[in-house]
């Protein structure tokens, strides 16, 4: 599908520039808020309108899109809420304000393609460029879309990444909807807790696509999306999943589980475990990021990490497995028990067709 | 409310109102061009100083075009404040 | 294809506003708003009540955006002659755009977000997937399903990546196209920039100030030649172009950049010279910046620029829809080998030599573009070609 050449994350975690899970933060009041990288490459005239989404995005990718030799042809994000505190910011002035004379940079901001825009201008990047806001498969569309595209312009290089803040106000709307916890809790016991709900999270994970296997850090081999309540229709999709993509003989090594702590997605997480194979590698994640609705651009990145590093970071482990190298990866995500998706992420191996 | 001292706190609204991060009012200059160079303050700028002027000082002006002309630099904003103030 | 406007309830009604040049700009009627009768409007005169119970929709927390969008999809889905198997089949993608989702619900969104109450109807129903997730359910569509929200491009973009899909084989079918309600959100927001006129917008005209808001939905039904074998054809995609202005968050360059990338890649993808295209369906939104920015951009790319007009006069500026609106207004000159007038249009633009067309007029159609230009500098260039 394509070859990941370069991949930047900013999260809850320290993700950003040189990875460490050796004492991983915890959330606060069911919010894990993401550590933001300094801004230093922002004018500060253009920072000072930008959101967190958008700051986020920009703090992860723009570093990285400067130091990349040519100019990608095209900026294509996934975010499931975009700039929603601008947004409501800017709500609120037309009800205080009654509709009168209003502010319009939060407005301007708030259009949740303000991010890719916001990118291609900084950059000067007037090639293609999307936003994809299918809620938990947004990031996966943004992949699918760039994957789309490399096979029209086989040289090119795409930036694809997947981004969303926590606001006050969608923190506020998804807690009335019951998908995070009533209770406060801590990461260590996110998935004992036995009740609904999660932990929020905000984060944004960046990555430079091709369909050049040269110096790349991983290979998405496949990907398969999926809208479901229904664990039997998870597992099938996952058997012709790997039927289809897999080899027999060499099943995934590790699993990068999206599980994160609802107990409401358990039968679906469970129907997928019972399909792995007895000495894989379990890993998760949501306890150390939170869950919103594009963090499966983070469990991507952390499948570069554990590629490049050949080892799970023990925050991160659920099941140690038997692992001697590691050279394919399955990645499931749950989104609201609705929204899953599968991806197959190999090591490079030089000649390969993407 | 004297000249100067309305200057000054027109420089704090300022770096309020457009959120302008890193700037004090001693670092604007009361005849420092607003826009283009100097503070290099844009089109979505000139809109929300008319917001600023309608909020804090009770002053409408309609047309952004017409607002550019006033919103040359601190000293002709003053200006223009001191003359048709309602608040 | 189908379609809902301001200026019909179906394909005919909207075709016989183009033919009959009736625009439904007005005053707001059924929509609280201190700009109800100040500003003009594109409104769709049909409650929600009415649209709840011509869908057939007892259950609560559906939006007016998502409830537009139902007599579109089903008109498309009719025209088509799609069958329920092809609905449920895996091989038939659904890309939607919108740009309001369920903002307009100013007072619940409010209420929830500040966490005033227990908890509307609404919850799951503010973001723009949530349009895309019922309108699956309620069509009961498997296939490849996603949301694009580009601002005013959004559903040409829609257009896009479904053609993209059907052609790389990941689908046999899409249905693309987008929807629109007004919304406070927009209405105040077009406002608080100074873009929306007091008066019924006039695009390419000298005196131009504004624009006005609309609603709409549009939806197509795209497919392979195989899926489409014995259907009647409205028109062939024949060529597509997404491109980014990168100048402002708001406007465009003066030079109209992203617009001129947007068209030229059009062209180069449908293999076509700019001397082919008959019309252009032009963005035409009646704002100073977008009428100049385009009119520089067709001169640049077509030198002697061909026939063109808006259509935005006769629904208003429908933004997430408005890409798929158009869409279809350039399959309606197509059929109809008609180009229709840009209402409203009296004096051309002091820096440009260029006239809109401002009759309907009756010409020879083989090719049309269709230009879509949004905030962020996103630009997109559609064209269509007779089947």
């Amino acid at each position: 599908m394509l070859y990941i050449l370069q991949a930047t994350c900013v999260s809850p975690q320290p993700t950003y520039g040189l990875p460490d899970f050796s004492s991983p933060r915890h959330p606060v009041a069911n919010r894990f808020h993401a550590l933001e990288p300094d801004y230093q490459g922002i004018p500060t005239g253009i920072l000072r309108r930008m959101g967190k989404a958008i700051r986020l995005a920009v703090g992860a990718a723009l570093p990285m899109l400067k130091a990349f030799p040519t100019m990608p042809e095209g900026i294509i994000i996934g975010t499931g809420n975009g700039g929603m505190e601008d947004s409501i910011r800017f709500l609120d002035q037309i009800i205080a304000y009654d509709e009168g004379m209003l502010t319009p940079s939060d407005f301007v901001q708030s259009t949740t393609n303000a991010i890719a825009a916001q990118l291609g201008l900084l950059t000067g990047n007037k090639g293609y460029n999307s936003t994809h806001v299918q809620r938990g498969l947004a990031f996966e569309h943004a992949l699918l879309d760039a994957g789309l595209l490399l096979r029209e312009n086989k040289s090119a290089v795409y930036l694809v990444g997947g981004v969303d803040e926590i606001s006050a106000s969608n923190f506020n709307i998804d807690l009335l909807a019951g998908w995070f916890k009533q209770e406060i809790i801590d990461a260590a016991d996110l998935y004992t807790s036995g009740t609904p709900g999660t932990i929020a999270g905000e984060g944004a994970a960046m990555f430079l696509v091709s369909l050049n296997p040269e110096g790349a850090m991983a290979h998405v081999t496949a990907m398969e999306l999926l809208h479901t309540e229904d664990p039997g229709v998870v597992a099938c999709t996952l058997q012709s999943f790997l039927e289809k993509n897999g080899n027999p003989g060499e099943p995934p090594d590790v699993f990068i589980s999206g599980e994160n702590g609802d107990i409401r997605n358990q039968p679906c997480l469970e129907a997928v475990e019972a399909m792995l194979p007895a000495d894989a590698a379990i890993a998760r994640y949501k306890h150390l990021v939170g869950d919103y609705a594009t963090v499966s651009a983070v469990a991507l990145w952390l499948g570069t990490l554990i590629l490049q590093q050949q080892a799970i970071p023990g925050a991160l482990v659920k099941k140690r497995g038997n692992l001697s190298t590691i050279s394919r990866i399955l990645l499931y995500n749950n989104y609201k028990n609705f929204q899953h998706s599968f991806l197959l992420l190999e090591n490079v191996v030089a000649g390969s067709p993407a | 409310m004297e000249t100067e001292q309305l200057k000054d706190t027109l420089k704090r609204q300022v770096i309020e109102f457009l959120n302008l991060i890193n700037v004090k009012p001693e670092d604007i200059r009361n005849d420092e061009p607003l826009f283009g160079s100097g503070l290099g303050l844009d089109s979505i700028d000139s809109i929300e100083l008319i917001v600023l002027l309608n909020r804090e000082y009770g002053i409408t002006i309609q047309d952004p075009k017409e607002g550019r002309k006033i919103l040359v630099d601190i000293n002709t904003m003053a200006d223009y404040i001191e003359k048709h103030r309602t608040k | 294809m189908g379609i809902i406007s301001a200026a019909g309830k179906d394909l005919s009604g909207n075709l016989l506003s183009l033919q009959q040049g009736r625009s439904a700009i007005g005053p707001l009627q059924n929509f609280p708003s201190r700009y109800a009768d100040r500003l003009p409007f594109g409104e769709i005169k049909i409650s929600n009540e009415t649209l709840r119970r011509q869908a057939g929709i007892t259950e609560p927390g559906v939006t007016r955006t998502t409830l537009l969008a139902i007599p579109a999809m089903k008109e498309a889905i009719s025209n088509a002659r799609l069958s329920e198997a092809d609905l449920r089949s895996p091989r038939t993608a659904f890309i939607n755009a919108t740009t309001v989702g369920g903002m307009c619900l100013t007072d619940e969104l409010a209420k929830d977000a500040h966490r005033k109450e227990n908890g509307s109807e609404y919850l799951s129903s503010y973001d723009c997937a949530s349009v895309t997730l019922f309108l699956m359910k309620y069509f009961g569509l498997t296939g490849i399903s996603d949301t694009l929200n580009t601002a005013c491009s959004s559903s040409a973009n829609a257009i896009l990546q479904g053609a993209r899909l059907i052609r790389h084989g990941l689908a046999d079918r899409a249905i693309v196209g987008g929807v629109d309600s007004l919304a406070k959100f927009t209405i105040n927001g077009f406002n608080a920039l100074h873009i929306l006129s007091a008066e019924k917008s006039r695009p390419f005209d000298a005196g131009r100030n504004g624009l006005n808001l609309g609603e709409a939905a549009a939806f197509l039904v795209m497919e392979n030649v195989t899926a489409a074998a014995g259907k009647k054809c409205f028109a062939a995609l024949s060529g597509y172009c997404n491109a980014n202005d990168a100048y402002h968050p708001s406007s465009l360059s003066d030079t109209g950049d992203g617009p001129v990338l947007a068209m030229e890649g059009a062209l180069k993808s449908a293999g076509l010279a700019p001397g082919d295209i008959q019309y252009i369906n032009a963005h035409g939104t009646g704002t100073e910046n977008n009428d100049l920015a385009e009119s520089r951009a067709m001169e640049r790319v077509f030198g002697t620029v061909p026939l063109f007009s808006s259509t935005k006069p006769y629904t208003g500026h429908t933004l997430g829809a408005a890409g798929a609106v158009e869409a279809v207004f350039s399959m309606l000159s197509i059929g109809q080998q008609e180009a229709y007038a840009t209402l409203n249009f009296t004096t051309p633009m002091p820096d440009s030599t260029l006239v809109p067309l401002t009759r309907n007029t009756r010409v020879p159609m083989q090719h049309v573009m269709s230009n879509s230009f949004g905030f962020g500098g996103n630009c997109s260039a559609l064209v269509f070609s007779a089947c």
